[in-house]
């Protein structure tokens, strides 16, 4: 660097270096602005992109959201219109009469199918946590951490494959059966296929178990030892310390844990897309009814409007009902957590 | 081995092994003593974790109703010894135990008795106040719910005496609901103690109880165990000298996983019978 030169001169004369470029750039490295930048800029970075989706799917999605209307939440029916029909020319974009968006079905079965996974996901991972932490020798706890981990990295689309071929026809021929004796009316019925809304929800729970079982492992071993000593000192059982010390010293982490997994299971596309029977158009009738979520419809049936200019822009429209529910649940869920452990946040303290 | 006995009970140090056996036999429920303490006797104990002897063939009576300090130099096996007596051992890798130790004549490890129900009748308070994630009140009564000692409707009044016993009500009145975390170190450590006492203990175990407090909140809890004799049996780790001149009645010498001696307070410090222990409390040497 051709800057450099006097300032090496300049340093050897004894005097104070001249205040160069040179010497800006280093004290501008050394003083921190450097790192308070790059921070500055990662702390942005996200925030802009998360904006920048926003506006771009409103912008795109902005007529679609004039033409359906409040009809796209309160609608079933999902009607592409007559081919060989008149065309109608509003709002700056022309599509086929007859066509109309009503989305109930795909939301629904966004909020059914992620509740199914966190209902079975939830306990099993909070209880394989804690026995991988708790219970079992050092060494097989290693091993069957390393094996939660690569669960989590099994492509979905593997996962999907497996449960079109194996798990849902299993489900299918004996667990169904089973619960279609439990005098619920939304489990009685046709058991189906294999193919619909119950083996969409336990595929997710598969997808969503490895998230929140290896955050959770990570957060109960940084439980300290000693209110867990104390629990086990006053006569509490394992499970009451696990209940009254352990989870709630890590409350607020679990949480997150389970909105990460929530975030998986609310956008998780083609493993849903291959098992959940693609049926658009109708809200599930029972557990075992073939059905439709937001990403899954998304993928099955984009490249088919790509030329349709409200189809394609009805799919961002539902993009943006995705990208709200996830958001919505995300401020909910840390609200919660705001609620249940205010008073009782280790703060500093005794640790 | 050189084995003082204590000179408070000629047959302390002496102890059989058999007599465990019997004591066994005996049935649970032992023979506390009138006022409710309950004793403590070391039967030719030797703690051990893997390979590694921590303590050998100890003989020890803890006297009831009394505090008794164990004293004695880093490694010397005292909080092993202490945390032996509520069997928070059990679950340590490698930990074993040989000979016993006798709650009012009966053996801890006896297969009749329920291990939470021992650790409810010996507590413990930490080297380090740990309190639990839950607010004020809810930690002193923690383990009377657990062992649903109460119906719900008394807790309060429960958790409001505990917390006057301590000395601690006045500070903490206006904010029962509110986060542990914010109290000081010193009221965070008689929270725990009023936590402990709340489930009614026989025996009081304190590991180091104020080695990482201040010396006023040191007093505090150092007035507090005094009062606690002669209703229960109190045993304290301390590596502070002074602190076991100032609460305890009697003291047990430790060293290197061997008893050396075990007297009147008073008598061990001014008047020790073992040279080693001479060279301990004055200082020249742990």
């Amino acid at each position: 660097m051709a800057a450099s030169a006097p300032l090496a001169r300049g340093g050897e004369a004894a005097s104070p270096p001249p205040r160069g470029p040179g010497s800006a750039l280093q004290r501008w490295f050394r003083n921190g602005s450097f790192i308070r930048w790059i921070g500055l800029g990662g702390a942005l970075i996200p925030t802009l992109m998360l904006g920048f989706i926003l506006v771009v799917l409103v912008v795109k999605a902005w007529p679609a959201i004039l033409i359906n209307g409040w009809g796209f939440f309160t609608k079933s029916a999902w009607h592409t219109g007559a081919q060989y029909g008149t065309s109608v020319h509003s709002h700056g974009i022309t599509y086929l009469s007859g066509q109309s968006y009503g989305a109930v079905p795909q939301i629904v079965g966004t909020l059914e199918t992620s509740a199914i996974a966190l209902i079975i996901a939830v306990p099993v991972s909070i209880g394989a946590a804690l026995v991988v932490v708790e219970r079992l020798p050092k060494r097989l706890a290693s091993v069957i951490g390393m094996f939660l981990e690569l669960l989590a990295g099994i492509p979905s689309v593997v996962i999907g494959l497996w449960g079109v071929l194996t798990f849902g026809p299993f489900i299918a021929n004996y667990i169904a059966p089973a619960l279609s004796h439990i005098p619920i009316p939304f489990f009685q019925g046709d058991v189906g296929h294999g193919e619909g809304l119950l083996v969409s929800g336990l595929v997710l729970a598969v997808m969503v178990i490895p998230i929140i079982a290896s955050t959770a492992r990570d957060l109960i071993r940084q439980v300290p030892i000693l209110p867990r000593e104390g629990a086990v000192a006053l006569g509490m059982s394992d499970a009451e310390t696990a209940r009254k010390v352990t989870l709630p010293w890590v409350g607020s982490g679990l949480v997150g844990a389970v909105v990460l997994g929530l975030g998986r299971a609310l956008g998780e596309t083609i493993a849903v897309a291959m098992v959940c029977g693609v049926a658009l158009g109708q809200v599930a009738t029972n557990l075992y009814a073939a059905m439709i979520t937001i990403a899954a419809n998304i993928v099955q049936n984009l490249d088919t409007v790509i030329t349709d200019q409200l189809g394609v822009r009805t799919y961002a429209e539902l993009a943006l009902v995705l990208l709200v529910i996830t958001l919505v649940t995300n401020v909910v869920a840390r609200l919660m957590v705001r609620r249940v452990s205010g008073t009782a946040l280790p703060v500093g303290r005794g640790l | 081995m050189s084995i003082q006995a204590d000179p408070a009970d000629p047959r302390s140090g002496q102890v059989p092994p058999a007599t465990a056996l019997q004591a066994d036999a005996a049935g649970f429920g032992g023979t506390p003593s009138a006022n409710g303490a309950s004793s403590l006797s070391v039967v030719d104990l030797t703690l051990s974790f893997g390979p590694r002897a921590i303590l050998s063939n100890l003989q020890l009576k803890v006297a009831e109703g009394r505090v008794t300090a164990l004293l004695g130099p880093t490694g010397s096996g005292k909080t092993t010894l202490l945390r032996t007596f509520n069997r928070m051992n059990d679950k340590v890798t490698g930990y074993r135990h040989q000979g016993d130790v006798l709650l009012d004549g009966r053996s801890i490890w006896h297969s009749g008795i329920e291990l939470m129900s021992l650790r409810r009748k010996v507590g413990m308070l930490f080297q380090r106040p740990n309190p639990f994630p839950m607010s004020i009140m809810d930690n002193v009564v923690a383990g009377v719910k657990a062992a649903k000692m109460a119906p719900r409707n008394q807790l309060r009044d429960i958790a409001e005496r505990r917390l006057r016993d301590v000395g601690l009500f006045d500070a903490v009145s206006g904010r029962l609901k509110d986060s542990p975390f914010r109290l000081s170190g010193g009221q965070q450590q008689l929270l725990c103690l009023a936590r402990a006492l709340a489930v009614d203990p026989d025996v009081l175990l304190l590991d180091e109880p104020t080695s990482s407090l201040d010396p006023m909140a040191t007093e505090a809890i150092e007035e507090l165990v005094r009062t606690l004799v002669p209703k229960i049996t109190v045993v304290i780790v301390t590596h502070n000298l002074a602190q076991a001149r100032r609460v305890s009645d009697s003291t047990v010498f430790l060293n290197k996983g061997r008893l050396v001696e075990h007297g009147d307070t008073k008598q061990l410090f001014e008047n020790p019978a073992e040279e080693e222990t001479a060279r301990y409390v004055s200082g020249r040497f742990g």
